[in-house]
């Protein structure tokens, strides 16, 4: 399972029960690395997704359980700590801005066992740099 | 008594205006200080559930912005705002060093980012209605308050609208203790309008501190906090984290207590290793 996190530059993800921030370019680029397979996502994530794009997207409150081997997550809502036997890399999205936050990713998850193994930087619609990162688990 | 009535008439009636006059020159303030929380580290706090008070009337997807007159102490009052695209900058900002908010003062401390004490703060940001040197809309604001306090709010609202393309009313208010010169802190409101809050709602305290400094709020003057307040930790020390927002505090800071569990951790060593690691101290226990 590949997880997938927008954050600001202090790892935070909401404020006010209310995502950061969001892109359209950014929606389309989560939508190509997934391709065929689908978006796994709940509803409150399916929300900032157009009609025409829904098509894509797996829609299920539980979709970190349900979600298996090589499909694609979007987590904007809830902590993945609990999932982290099953994920295979960790993909973060950074903002490059600071926003209020009051719920943040605990980054220390990726201090152990997991090595930065690319980042990427692209223009957003809205946001001039969003800078993709892909944490993969150490081979043991 | 007809005689005697014609010439108090008069003088109570330019006493009422006096008093009226004066009121209304004052800055508007919906926020009591005494409702807000001393200073804890934290450069803002949430008033009234993180819910703003915008009248249904102005709800609405046209945008305007307003700007209170300067009171009869130079100060700033609210600044009122329904921002879209439309009112945002198209230009690089211009200079802002010919104005001078009331309690201005320029002063330099070594560990202050950037140095100066003071910002030209302005109430609307500028990234989002464009205003440049507007006096009625800079207050004598500290970096601290400028970038750890307003700024991410600004961010959040800017992209929003940049993104959709929606309506945010938005509304700061400077709140001023007695005829002090500079603020104590700013009240920032915000929501959304087409969507009804589910992209933009807050309700915020943003306070007008910089670790480390002590401000006289009535002149504008400061001075460095107690060294003892201020001092370096270089050693190796027992400190407590508060994972969410990412504060590294003294295990008997006032703070630690209105951490939730689930948000706090516990390290012994030294704080730098931490600094690299995205942490920032708590301006209230470790002063900086």
């Amino acid at each position: 399972m590949h997880v997938m996190l927008c954050l600001d530059d202090k790892d935070g993800m909401l404020f006010h029960q209310r995502r950061q921030s969001q892109d359209r370019v950014l929606r389309k680029y989560m939508l190509d690395l997934c391709g065929a397979q689908g978006l796994w996502l709940n509803a409150y994530s399916a929300g900032q997704f157009a009609e025409q794009e829904r098509a894509h997207l797996r829609i299920d409150e539980q979709f970190l359980s349900l979600a298996g081997e090589g499909d694609y997550c979007f987590v904007e809502d809830q902590q993945i700590a609990p999932f982290l036997e099953k994920i295979e890399t960790v993909i973060l999205f950074r903002w490059n801005r600071i926003y209020p936050a009051d719920q943040c990713f605990d980054r220390s998850l990726l201090h152990c066992g997991w090595t930065l193994r690319e980042t990427e930087d692209f223009s957003g619609f809205s946001h001039a740099k969003i800078t993709k990162e892909v944490y993969e688990k150490c081979r043991e | 008594m007809q005689r005697m009535m014609k010439k108090i008439v008069p003088v109570l009636l330019c006493i009422q205006f006096l008093l009226s006059g004066c009121a209304m020159l004052r800055p508007q303030q919906t926020v009591s200080l005494e409702d807000i929380p001393a200073y804890s580290g934290e450069p803002y706090v949430e008033i009234d559930g993180n819910v703003p008070d915008f009248p249904e009337e102005d709800q609405v997807a046209e945008s305007f912005e307003s700007y209170a007159p300067l009171d009869f102490l130079g100060r700033c009052g609210t600044a009122y705002a329904c921002i879209s695209t439309d009112l945002m900058p198209t230009e690089e900002r211009g200079s802002i060093g010919q104005v001078k908010p009331s309690g201005w003062q320029t002063v330099k401390y070594d560990f202050v980012d950037g140095k100066y004490l003071y910002n030209r703060c302005h109430l609307i940001g500028y990234q989002l209605t464009a205003e440049n040197a507007n006096a009625e809309n800079l207050i004598t604001g500290t970096r601290y308050l400028n970038v750890e306090g307003m700024l991410p709010f600004e961010n959040m609202v800017a992209d929003y609208i940049r993104e959709t393309g929606n309506h945010v009313l938005y509304r700061v208010t400077p709140i001023f203790e007695g005829d002090n010169l500079v603020a104590s802190g700013v009240q920032m409101e915000a929501l959304s309008v087409e969507d009804a809050g589910e992209g933009i709602c807050y309700n915020v305290y943003c306070y007008n501190v910089q670790p480390g400094v002590e401000i006289d709020y009535a002149t504008g003057q400061s001075r460095e906090a107690d060294a003892a307040q201020t001092d370096s930790t270089e050693e190796t020390q027992e400190y407590v984290l508060n994972t969410g927002s990412k504060k590294i505090h003294l295990p008997d800071c006032s703070s630690v207590a209105s951490i939730g569990e689930k948000n706090k951790s516990y390290y012994t060593g030294n704080y730098e290793d931490l600094l690299a690691q995205g942490y920032s101290l708590c301006g209230n226990c470790l002063g900086k």
